[in-house]
C-alpha cells in the first residue's frame, strides 16, 4: 500500500465501488439485448430448442461408419457413431468427430469456378470470419458449369475421357461406372493414400495365391486368443480402425474367457505395438522369413508333418537376420501353436516392401498351421456389401503409374477428379503433377481447394459429406453385409452441387447414349434405383413393402444391412502345399537407414485442414501441427542430434528437411516420418506445415503392384538449425533436459 | 487525501451529498427495475388480442410449449399462410414489417419478453403436461397487444405456485421444491 492510501481506506473505496457497480448493472434489462429470429420456414419435425438427429455415413475415410449427427436450428452440432450400424456400433474415430470442421471450414470452394491452373484460390492471411476476404469466389453459374461438363463428354472421344475417383462415396462410383459401361468412356479408376499404405492389392493377391480366391480378408481379432500382427496398424488406420479397435477390446476382454494377447512385429512402435503385449522390432525386410520360421517351429510343436510352405526356412538364419533371438522365436511359436485361438495378420509397412507379397503369403500361411479359417478368432473373407457381386479393390500404385503414363501419352483428353487428391497422395516420383500438362482439360469436383483442384481448369465443388446423399459399401470390418446410407443433415451452406446431379444433368444435355445411360431426374432418383433391389431381400435388418417406405427406414437407420453372417471361408486346402519365399526384401537407394513412412491416425490424406485434428497430439509422440522424424536416441547421439534439430533426409527420390524427435521405440537403424502434413494448398490450416514423406518414396513396387513405400534406404545429414516442435508431453527431465545435463 | 475525503463526508455538507447520491442511485435502480418490467419495443406491434378473438389457440403459433423447453416464435411462413390471403396485409402500415420480411427473406427480430435467468432450466412441456394454462403465467393475452409480463418471473413466483399445486402431498412438494428441479 502507498503512503497516501491505507489498506483500510482501499477496502472501503473498493466496497463502495463494488456496491455502486452492482446497483447500476444489476437492474439493467441486459437480457433485452438478445434478439430472437424465428425461422422463415420451419423445417418439418423441428421444434425450437430441441435438437434433431439424423443418421448418415462418415465420409472422412472409406470405411463407411454410421454417424448420428445432432442438429439444431439447421446447423450440425455434433457427430457420434451410430449405434445401429453393425460396423462401428456407436463409435467413431477422431476423424469422424472432426468432420464438422470440414463442413464449417472457411476455405471451402463456394461455387463453380473457371480457374487458371496453378492460381491460388484464397488468401491465407485473410480473416476467416470475414466473407469479404473469403476464398474461392465463384465466377460462373451452375448452368454454365453443367454445359461445360456436357461439352467435355460430348466433344471428346469416349475412350479419351477418364474419371479418377476417391474411395468414397460408392454411389457416385456406381453412377460413373454405369456411365462408363454404357458409353465406352474409360472405367473409373479409384485411388486413396490410405489404401496405398494398407497395401490392399497385396492382401487380395496373396489371398488369390493361397486360397484361390481374391478378396479382402477379415481377421476376427475379437474372437482370438493370440494375435500376431506383422505391420498391421489396425488400431490407428488399417482398413477399418473403429471396427478393429472394437475387436481389440474383445481380445482383451477377460470376463468370459482368458485375456487375449497381441504380439506386434514392426520396426517402429505404432499405437498398436504400444498396446501389444510384445513388440518385436525386427529388421525391416525379414518379416516373411520370421513368419515362416515361426510357422516351421509351430508345426514341430504341434507335431504336424512339415508342409512345403515352411520346409525351406532355417529358424536360426531367420533369428540372426531379423534380430529376434532363437529362444524368442521358439517362445512365440509355442505361444502360437498352443493357443486355442491363434491369428496372424499381415498388413501395412510389412507389405509395402519389395517382397510384400511373400510377406502376406507367409503370414496368411501361419493361419493354416492352426487352421483357424472360418472359425471364431480366425480368418474370413469380408462380407460383400448388399449391392455388390465381387470384391472391387482400389487401384494399386502400379496401376496409378500406368494411369499417369496414359496421361503423358495423350490418351486422356478430359480428366474428371473427385474425392481424391493425387498431387498430395501419390508419391511425387510417380509424376502425376508433371503429367497434368498433357491433359487438355481437367475438371475437379473438390469440396476443398486441394493441390489437385489448383491444377484443374474448372472446379465444380461437390457438397460436403454432411450435406450429401449417397451410400458407402462396407468393404471389411463387419460380420454381415452392410450398406451404409448417407443423407444431408443440413442444407448446403454454399453454392455447391452434388457431383451426381451435375453428371446426370450434363448427360441429359449431352444427349444420345449419355442421356440414355443416366435416365434419372436427380441423384436421389438414382439412389432409389440402386437401392430398390434390396426390398426383395429376405434377411435384412428391416424390410418394407415399397421403395418409399424402404427409403424412409434407410434414412432413419442410416443404411441397410443383413442380419446373417455374410463372411465366407477361405479355402485353405492348398495353402501350405506350395513353396513360400522367405527371401529378404531389397531396399532401393543408398543410405544407412531404413525409411518407414506411416499414416498419421488423425491427419492422413485429408485431415490436415481440420484444426481439431492438427491440435490432437499424435498418440505416440504427442507432437502437434507439424511433421517430425522419429529417430532412436542412440542413433541421434551418434549423429550428434538432439530434439528439434533439423536434418536433411535424402532418398533416391528426393530430399526433405525435418526436425528430429528422439523416439526410443524405434530400431536404431530405422527412421520414420508420419504422412499427413506437407500440403501446398488445401486451406489455411493445412498448408505450409510440415513435409510430405511421399516425396521421398521412389517408383518401387512389390509383386502385387502395391507401392514399396517402406522399401527405401535413406541418408541423414545434420543441417545445424533447429525447428522446435510443439508437443503435449513435457520434455523436462527427458534426456536430461532442464537438469543442466544437456549435451 | 483519502482521509480528508472521509472527514468531509462526516460534515453536514458531506452527509447531504451522501444522501443525494444514495437517493440518486436508489431511484436509478427503481427506474431500472420498472424498465425491465415494461414490454420492450417489438418490430411489429403484434396484436395478440385480435388473434385470440379469432379463436386461434396459443399452441397453434407456439407449438413448442407442448413439445419441449421453448414455446418458440412462429416461423414467418406460418404467419404468411393466413396473411397472404388477407387483403389488409397488403395495405396496412402495421403489417408492412411482416410483408417486407417475407419478401426479402430476412427474419423479424423479436425481443424476448418472458425470461428467466440462464441458471434456471425452465421447460414449458412439463407445465402444459401438468395441466397449467398459458395465462397462469403469461396473463390474459386476449387483453394485450404485444406480450407483457404480468409479474416478475423470479423464484418466489415459481415456488408460490409449486407449493400451492403440491398442497398436502408431501412427496410432490419435495419434488416440486427441490433445487435440482430447476437448477441443474
Amino acid at each position: 500500500m502507498s503512503d497516501k492510501l491505507s489498506r483500510r481506506d482501499f477496502l472501503k473505496l473498493a466496497g463502495v465501488g463494488a456496491a455502486t457497480t452492482a446497483i447500476l448493472t444489476g437492474c439493467g434489462p441486459a437480457s433485452r439485448l438478445v434478439k430472437r429470429e424465428p425461422y422463415l420456414q420451419m423445417p418439418e419435425y423441428t421444434y425450437n430448442g430441441l435438437s434433431t438427429y439424423y443418421a448418415t455415413t462418415c465420409r472422412e475415410c472409406a470405411a463407411g461408419c454410421g454417424l448420428i449427427v445432432r442438429t439444431s436450428q439447421g446447423r450440425a452440432l455434433k457427430t457420434e457413431g451410430s449405434a445401429n450400424n453393425p460396423l462401428n456400433l456407436g463409435k467413431t474415430c477422431a476423424r469422424g468427430q472432426a468432420t464438422l470442421q470440414g463442413l464449417y471450414n472457411p476455405n471451402r470452394v463456394r461455387g463453380p469456378i473457371k480457374h487458371t491452373r496453378g492460381e491460388r484460390l484464397y488468401d491465407t492471411a485473410a480473416d476467416p470470419f470475414n466473407d469479404e476476404f473469403a476464398d474461392a469466389k465463384s465466377n460462373m453459374d451452375w448452368a454454365a458449369a453443367t454445359q461445360t461438363v456436357a461439352d467435355a463428354l460430348k466433344n471428346n472421344k469416349p475412350e479419351e475421357i477418364a474419371f479418377l475417383m476417391g474411395m468414397a462415396p460408392d454411389h457416385l462410383f456406381d453412377l460413373v461406372a454405369d456411365l462408363a459401361n454404357a458409353t465406352g468412356i474409360q472405367a473409373p479408376v479409384r485411388f486413396g493414400a490410405l489404401s496405398m499404405f494398407e497395401s490392399r492389392a497385396t492382401l487380395s493377391k496373396a489371398s488369390e495365391n493361397l486360397f484361390g480366391q481374391s478378396g479382402l480378408p477379415l481377421f476376427d481379432v475379437g474372437g482370438a486368443q493370440v494375435v500376431f500382427s506383422f505391420g498391421a496398424n489396425f488400431l490407428e488406420t488399417w482398413l477399418s480402425p473403429v471396427s478393429y479397435t472394437r475387436g481389440f477390446a474383445g481380445l482383451r476382454e477377460a470376463q468370459t474367457k482368458l485375456r487375449g494377447k497381441l504380439v506386434q512385429f514392426e520396426s517402429r512402435m505404432s499405437s498398436t505395438a504400444g498396446k501389444a503385449d510384445e513388440w518385436m522390432p525386427l529388421r525391416p525386410g525379414t518379416e516373411a522369413m520370421v513368419a515362416l520360421a515361426i510357422g516351421k517351429l509351430a508345426c514341430e510343436i504341434r507335431g504336424i508333418p512339415m508342409p512345403r510352405a515352411f520346409s525351406d526356412v532355417d529358424p536360426l538364419d531367420a533369428a540372426s537376420k531379423s534380430g529376434i533371438k532363437l529362444e524368442m522365436l521358439n517362445h512365440l511359436a509355442e505361444m502360437f501353436a498352443n493357443s486355442t485361438g491363434a491369428l496372424a495378420i499381415p498388413g501395412g509397412a510389412a507389405l509395402g516392401q519389395s517382397n510384400g507379397l511373400a510377406v502376406a503369403e507367409a503370414v496368411l500361411a501361419l493361419n493354416a498351421v492352426v487352421d483357424n479359417f472360418g472359425k471364431p478368432g480366425g480368418v474370413f473373407f469380408s462380407a460383400l456389401a448388399p449391392n455388390q457381386t465381387e470384391y472391387q479393390r482400389p487401384a494399386s500404385a502400379k496401376e496409378m503409374a500406368e494411369f499417369v503414363q496414359k496421361m503423358i501419352d495423350g490418351k486422356i483428353k478430359v480428366l474428371f477428379v473427385h474425392g481424391v487428391n493425387p498431387l498430395f497422395e501419390l508419391p511425387t516420383s510417380l509424376q502425376f503433377g508433371g503429367a497434368t500438362k498433357y491433359v487438355p482439360q481437367i475438371i475437379s469436383f473438390a469440396t476443398f481447394p486441394d493441390e489437385t483442384a489448383l491444377e484443374a481448369d474448372y472446379i465444380f465443388p461437390d457438397h460436403h459429406g454432411l450435406e450429401s446423399w449417397g451410400y458407402q459399401r462396407v468393404a471389411t470390418g463387419s460380420v454381415g453385409s452392410v450398406l451404409s446410407g448417407a443423407q444431408p443433415v443440413v442444407s448446403p451452406f454454399y453454392d455447391t452441387r452434388a457431383t451426381a446431379d451435375v453428371l446426370i444433368a450434363a448427360a441429359q444435355l449431352a444427349g444420345g447414349k449419355f442421356a440414355a445411360a443416366l435416365p434419372f431426374k436427380d441423384e436421389v432418383e438414382f439412389l432409389f434405383s440402386k437401392v430398390t433391389p434390396l426390398i426383395s431381400e429376405v434377411d435384412g435388418f428391416f424390410s418394407a413393402p415399397d421403395i418409399n417406405t424402404f427409403m424412409a427406414y434407410f434414412q432413419q437407420y442410416g443404411g441397410w444391412w443383413k442380419t446373417t453372417d455374410g463372411r465366407s471361408v477361405p479355402n485353405s486346402a492348398d495353402a501350405l502345399n506350395r513353396s513360400l519365399s522367405g527371401a529378404e526384401a531389397e531396399f532401393a537407394g543408398e543410405g544407412e537407414f531404413f525409411f518407414v513412412p506411416f499414416v498419421s491416425p488423425t491427419l492422413a490424406e485429408a485431415g490436415a485442414n481440420k484444426p481439431w485434428l492438427q491440435e490432437l497430439p499424435d498418440p505416440t509422440t504427442t507432437v502437434m501441427w507439424n511433421t517430425w522424424v522419429e529417430m532412436n536416441p542412440v542413433t541421434a547421439e551418434e549423429l550428434g542430434l538432439e530434439d528439434d534439430d533439423l536434418v536433411a533426409i535424402t532418398s533416391e527420390a528426393g530430399v526433405l528437411e525435418v526436425p528430429v524427435y528422439r523416439y526410443p521405440a524405434i530400431r536404431p537403424d530405422t527412421i520414420a516420418i508420419p504422412f499427413g502434413q506437407g500440403h501446398t494448398a488445401y486451406g489455411r490450416y493445412a498448408e505450409k506445415r510440415g513435409v510430405n514423406p511421399t516425396d521421398l518414396i521412389g517408383q518401387n513396387f512389390n509383386e502385387a503392384g502395391d507401392l514399396a513405400f517402406a522399401g527405401m534406404k535413406v541418408k541423414i545429414k545434420k543441417i545445424g538449425k533447429k525447428k522446435p516442435l510443439s508437443r503435449l508431453e513435457s520434455i523436462m527431465g527427458v534426456y536430461g533436459v532442464g537438469l543442466g545435463e544437456e549435451k | 487525501m483519502i482521509k480528508r475525503f472521509f472527514d468531509w463526508l462526516k460534515k453536514p455538507l458531506g452527509l447531504i451529498a451522501v444522501g443525494i447520491t444514495f437517493l440518486a442511485l436508489f431511484s436509478l435502480a427503481a427506474y431500472g427495475i420498472s424498465l425491465s418490467q415494461q414490454p420492450p419495443a417489438q418490430p411489429v406491434q403484434f396484436p395478440h388480442k385480435i388473434h385470440i378473438a379469432f379463436g386461434i389457440q396459443c399452441l397453434y403459433c407456439h407449438p413448442g410449449a407442448a413439445k419441449g423447453p421453448a414455446a418458440g416464435i412462429p416461423a414467418e411462413a406460418k404467419c404468411w399462410g393466413c396473411h397472404n390471403q388477407i387483403v389488409k396485409t397488403q395495405t396496412s402500415i402495421l403489417l408492412k414489417p411482416l410483408k417486407d420480411s417475407v419478401i426479402s427473406g430476412t427474419p423479424l427480430q423479436w425481443v424476448p419478453v418472458a425470461q428467466v435467468p440462464d441458471f434456471v432450466q425452465f421447460n414449458h412441456r412439463a407445465h402444459i403436461a401438468a395441466g397449467q394454462n398459458c395465462e397462469n403465467c403469461h396473463g390474459d393475452m386476449s387483453k394485450m397487444t404485444v406480450a407483457e409480463n404480468p409479474q416478475i418471473f423470479n423464484m418466489g413466483f415459481c415456488l408460490k405456485c409449486h407449493t400451492k399445486v403440491a398442497g398436502e402431498n408431501h412427496d410432490l412438494l419435495v419434488k416440486l421444491t427441490d433445487c435440482g428441479t430447476c437448477h441443474y
